[in-house]
Order: C-alpha cells, then sequence, then structure tokens
C-alpha cells in the first residue's frame, strides 16, 4: 500500500501534464469506443448464428423487393408439403409504407417512414424488443403500445425522435400522404413509443389496416385495383431453430412452385445485412484496420512522452532510490503503474461517460449506415476503455520505465556532484 | 591502521578502477588498499579526480571494482550481483549526500521511512524505528512537513535520519557539509560524531573542508588513485 501510495504521489507532483495524459487518454478511448461499438454492432449483426436463425424471404431478381402479399400465408408454413419437411416456429411481414404529414411536402421533418406488420410479433420477433433484453420498465413500456396497437386498427406505434419531429404525443391522431402507395393515404392514432435506443427512428403500424385500405381502393377508383395491390409484401421473416432446419425450409421455398412469380430468395439475417454492408466494405475496413490502430499508436506516443519527461527528470531521485536498496525491476514496475494507473483509470473514466452519455443522455450514436440509423455502447465497452487505456499505457511506458531501471548511480553521482 | 583482524568494519584490498572517457582510460584508483576499524570516523580528502567519491561507491556497494576485493563486516561485497548488492545496501550501509537528494513528493517521515519499505517489516515497527530515527537527529516536530518546507540544514537531518532508519553498520557520507551554511554545517558534524560515539557506527565521510576533517578521527589523503598520507585527525579536535 505504501508503494502505491508513492506511485499517486509521484503523479500528484505534476497535476497539470497528469491531468492532461489522462484528457487526452481519455478523448482517445472515446474516439475508439465509438468506432468499436459501430464495429462490434455490425460485427454481431453479420455474424451466423446457429440456433434461433431468421430466414429472410425477398423477391429474389429486384431491389427493393416487392411480393405479393398472398405469399405471407403462403410462406407461413415454410411451403412444407411433404412428411418430414420442417414448418418455421414463427414469422412475420414487412410492408414499407412511406408518406408526409405535411401534404406539400415541404417539410422534410414530416416525412414517416412505417413498417406494417403484425402486432403480436413486436416482441417475439424483432431485435432488442424481447423481454430478456429491455428492462422491467422499458418492456412495460412496450408492451403498453403492443396492447393498444393490438386493439386499435389504425393505431401506430412511434419512436421517441418521430413523436419529436411529428410534434406529436401519443393519443394524437396523424395523416399521412403517402409517397409510395399513391392514393393510399392513412390515418393513424398514435398508441404508444419504442423503449430509447435502437428503435427511436421506427414506427410500426397494424398490416390489416393498410390492407383493408388498398382492398377499398377499387371502389374509389373505378373498380381498378391498386397499382401495386400485389407487390405491398417487402419482406418476410421466418424463424427456425437451427441451421439444419434453415437450410431445409430455405430448400422447401425455393423448390416450391408457390413462389415461381416473382420467384424468392431465402437467406439469413446476417448474410443478407452482409450484402447491404458490401457497401460500406472500404469504410469500415478503414475505420478497423487504420483509424482505430493509429488511434492507438498515437495514444501510446502521448503516454510514453508524458512519463519519458517525468523519467528524464527524476533521474536523480531513481538513482537515489536504488542507492537507498531499491532494485532496478521496482523501478521498472514503479514507472509502469504510473503510467497504468493513469491510462486505465482515464480508460474507465471514458468508456463508462461515453456508454452513460450515449445510451443513457444521447439516446445511441446517430451514424446512419446501411438500414442502421443510431448504433448504441455495447456493455463490453465499460471494460475496453480500461483495457485500452492499461494496454497502451504499458506499451507507453515500457521505454521510459527500462530507461528508470537502467540509471546508473555512480554516473548520476558524478553529474551532481561535478 | 593496527587494529586487529575481529576490529576491521571494512577492508578494501589492491582495488583498481578505471573509467573510459571516449577513446581515453583514466584510472581513478590504482591498486589501493585500505582498512577501516568498526567505530571509526574517517574522512577522505584529496584534490578533484583524485578517486575518493569512486572510493565511496565501491565501499557503499554503487560500483564494482575492475580487480581486488572489499569486504564490509565479513562480506565480500566486490563480487555480488548488482541485485545482491541492492538488498545488501538496504540493511548494511546508510548513505548522506551533499545535496540531501529528499523526494520532494515525500513528508520527512515518508523519507526515512522509504529504505524500510524494503524490509519485512510491519507498519508499526516501521513507524517505530521512523520515529526514533528522526529523534535521534532532532526533527521529531518537523515529521509531517515535506522537504520544501525544510531548511538545508534540516533536510541534511532528515538526510542523516534516512541513513540510519536501517540501522546500518557503514555510514558514507559524501560531502555532508558542502551545501550548507557554518553553523548548519557545524551542527552536521555534531550529529555525525555523535553518532559514531553514541551508536558506534563507521562513518566514511568524503569532504573539501578542512574544518570537517578536524571532526574525524582520521584522515586518508588521496591522490591519483593511491592513498598518499594517513593521519589522525587536526590536533584541534
Amino acid at each position: 500500500m505504501k508503494y502505491l501510495g508513492l506511485v499517486l504521489r509521484n503523479l500528484a507532483r505534476n497535476v497539470l501534464r497528469t491531468s492532461l495524459t489522462g484528457l487526452g487518454t481519455m478523448i482517445l478511448v472515446f474516439v475508439v469506443t465509438l468506432v468499436w461499438s459501430v464495429l462490434a454492432f455490425l460485427d454481431q449483426a453479420t455474424q451466423s448464428r446457429s440456433e434461433k436463425i431468421k430466414a429472410l424471404v425477398t423477391e429474389r431478381w429486384t431491389i427493393p423487393s416487392r411480393m405479393p402479399f398472398s405469399y405471407v400465408n403462403l410462406l407461413k408454413d415454410g411451403a412444407a408439403r411433404e412428411p418430414g419437411d420442417i414448418k418455421p416456429i414463427d414469422m412475420m411481414s414487412w410492408t414499407f409504407y412511406g408518406g408526409t404529414t405535411d401534404p406539400k411536402g415541404q417539410d422534410p421533418n414530416k416525412f414517416l417512414f412505417a413498417i406494417g406488420m403484425q402486432p403480436e410479433k413486436i416482441p417475439t420477433m424483432l431485435d432488442d424488443l424481447d423481454q430478456g433484453s429491455l428492462s422491467a420498465d422499458d418492456f412495460a413500456l412496450l408492451m403498453e403500445g403492443v396492447e393498444k396497437l393490438k386493439k386499435t386498427r389504425n393505431g401506430i406505434i412511434l419512436g421517441k425522435d418521430r413523436l419529436k419531429s411529428q410534434e406529436k404525443k401519443i393519443g394524437d391522431l396523424i395523416k399521412i400522404t403517402s409517397v409510395n402507395y399513391r392514393g393510399i393515404d392513412l390515418e393513424f392514432e398514435i398508441v404508444g413509443t419504442f423503449p430509447p435506443g435502437r428503435y427511436d427512428s421506427s414506427s410500426i403500424f397494424r398490416i390489416d389496416y393498410f390492407n383493408a385500405a388498398m382492398d377499398s381502393y377499387p371502389k374509389t377508383h373505378g373498380g381498378e385495383a391498386h397499382p401495386s395491390a400485389e407487390r405491398s409484401l417487402n419482406l418476410v421473416w421466418l424463424l427456425v431453430p437451427d441451421t439444419a432446419s434453415f437450410n431445409k425450409v430455405a430448400d422447401q421455398i425455393t423448390k416450391s412452385p408457390l413462389f415461381s412469380n416473382p420467384s424468392v430468395k431465402v437467406e439469413t439475417s446476417s448474410s443478407s445485412i452482409a450484402v447491404f454492408l458490401e457497401a460500406y466494405r472500404d469504410l469500415l475496413w478503414g475505420a478497423r484496420w487504420i483509424l482505430s490502430p493509429s488511434i492507438l499508436l498515437t495514444l501510446s506516443l502521448i503516454i510514453a512522452n508524458a512519463i519519458a519527461i517525468s523519467v528524464r527528470e527524476r533521474e536523480t531521485e531513481f538513482a537515489v532510490m536504488k542507492v537507498l536498496g531499491f532494485r532496478p525491476n521496482q523501478l521498472l514496475i514503479l514507472v509502469i503503474l504510473e503510467a497504468l494507473i493513469v491510462g486505465v483509470t482515464a480508460g474507465f473514466l471514458s468508456s463508462g461517460g461515453t456508454y452513460f452519455l450515449v445510451n443513457d443522455v444521447a439516446g445511441g450514436i446517430p451514424f446512419p449506415i446501411a438500414f442502421f440509423s443510431k448504433f448504441m455502447i455495447p456493455q463490453g465497452a465499460l471494460w475496453w476503455g480500461p483495457v485500452v487505456g492499461g494496454l497502451t499505457a504499458l506499451a507507453g511506458s515500457l521505454a521510459p520505465a527500462l530507461s528508470a531501471r537502467s540509471v546508473r548511480v555512480a554516473n548520476v553521482f558524478s553529474k551532481v556532484n561535478g | 591502521m593496527t587494529q586487529s583482524d575481529t576490529s576491521i568494519q571494512v577492508r578494501v584490498r589492491d582495488v583498481t578502477k578505471t573509467f573510459v572517457r571516449g577513446s581515453e582510460k583514466l584510472q581513478v584508483l590504482d591498486h589501493l588498499s585500505v582498512d577501516i576499524p568498526e567505530g571509526q570516523f574517517l574522512g577522505l580528502m584529496g584534490p578533484s579526480g583524485s578517486g575518493k567519491t569512486t572510493l565511496l561507491n565501491l565501499i557503499a556497494g554503487l560500483d564494482s571494482p575492475d580487480s581486488g576485493s572489499i569486504e564490509i563486516a565479513g562480506a565480500e561485497i566486490s563480487k555480488m550481483s548488482e541485485s545482491e548488492l541492492a538488498t545488501w545496501r538496504t540493511r548494511n550501509i546508510g548513505f548522506v549526500f551533499q545535496f540531501y537528494h529528499l523526494l520532494p513528493v515525500l513528508s520527512a517521515f515518508d523519507n526515512v521511512e522509504l529504505p524500510l519499505l524494503l524490509l519485512p517489516m510491519s507498519a508499526a515497527q516501521r513507524r517505530q524505528q521512523v520515529m526514533t530515527a528522526l529523534h535521534v537527529v532532532g526533527l521529531d516536530d518537523r515529521m509531517h512537513h515535506r522537504p520544501g518546507q525544510l531548511s538545508g540544514g534540516q533536510q541534511q537531518r532528515v538526510g542523516i535520519a534516512r541513513a540510519i532508519v536501517t540501522d546500518p553498520a557503514v555510514i558514507v557520507a559524501d560531502e555532508p557539509t558542502g551545501d550548507l551554511d557554518a553553523k548548519s554545517a557545524s551542527e552536521i558534524l555534531d550529529l555525525l560524531v555523535e553518532l559514531k560515539s553514541s551508536l558506534n557506527k563507521t562513518i566514511i565521510m568524503v569532504t573539501h573542508d578542512p574544518r570537517a576533517a578536524q571532526r574525524t578521527d582520521s584522515v586518508l589523503f588521496l591522490d591519483k588513485g593511491r592513498l598518499v598520507n594517513e593521519m589522525p585527525a587536526f590536533s584541534s579536535k
């Protein structure tokens, strides 16, 4: 403990230098934490799972995918026909509906992009909205909205940012003039909101409300169906238990004659995300292999510089300590401990502060990439910071520590005494 | 030296030491032999470059001779490794420096305690020994002061307390009064004499100051790495 006290007092001897070194470490750990959070999220999203796999069914040859809504019922059983065929555990459909609450279309903030789906699938199929992923309060908030949505045919759940941009609150009505389904203008009642975080910019409504509007379209348009009536299903998620089941279901669907016009493809969510991310490949490669190492190297150099100056200033002190009986390795450890304390403390404060500020105050990092609009700081960042700070401090302090270790007592005294 | 073998505390035998500066070789000690009895206060004098600080460093185990042997209290130190010497120094040698060399971030108490951190002792034992050492040098009431809050003489007293806190057999002092005014210098010399007489410490002091040399039991004069004269301290003592 006395030794640790000596380390702390050495750090306190030049508070400005220690503070600046710590501040530099905090800033760089902050940047690393942000970059790694995005990369970790994308890694997780593109990582193949071996169980509870989501199979994505989309149109094979056209982007964006637009399939007949009748495919939903056909896909519900995974096109299982023969004995031994496998049915999915669960499924949900996606219909993308875009429009604006400003009919003149002059205010971009009034644009709303919403997903039509089955409300009961929100907590079972959407990522990070299940009971295990949310706090009790957040899950209760979500379920309150979901239950109201089940009871309200024209209900819609809006994320925090969407409520703000529309300047609306729960209970208000909004009328959307559609831009991708011309003539299908829908009036919604806002029945709830999502827990803060990933779904702040999302909007979800009941697909049966949309389908009813689509069905009644001919009544007001001389018996003509809407031009997109047979193209209102964008994608289907099927939940299967494992890789073998996925392969089997994918085989059932792609070989089924029911899905020939248009034909469909089946892939895992991770592989489909990976395809989306191909466009960002160079950017992500640069962040992972150039930006992050450069930051870590800079961090090591900052610490090396500060510690080297400190060691040079204290050369005589180290010599005195050697005279008193301190072994060379004890001096080495003393210097490394000083750097480690600065690095680990600054790293922890930085990553912990980033975690709190980004997740709890800002509600995510606004970094739109592919179809992800915001990224949260993972809990792992709480140990990234101290580890990054500690390891870079160790790397940066090694050379100065070796120099302190090798101080020659006789040389130092001959210099001092002339 | 005429003392019997049993009372010899420091035995230097045929020691040579050469430093290389660029292409030049400087022989600082030239086959030097010295015996220093236990409990003696010895002065080392000589012109600059005569080898007195080098001899002090060798006796203190801070450097190793090129040839010859050095034995302190029966231990042959010239063949010890750096690590062994470090451990040995903590227990057997106390150092007093010209410029005190206290750690500025530590209080007087903590500075004196520093060598004890290397020994297997409880906090209570350490505290007791530090208090005793500070009492011996008369600084009980300044224990919480940092070096910057003490006068030069007081800092040197702390330096002496640090030198004696491990109860070493030998104290080496490199011009301990060189940075002090006459009054403080005299007080420090009084203290060293007291340590020698009351605690029977063997003290080896390098000095250029004849008044300091007067306070020693005997003085060795070195020149060009050789012992040129040995005499009891000046008659006025």
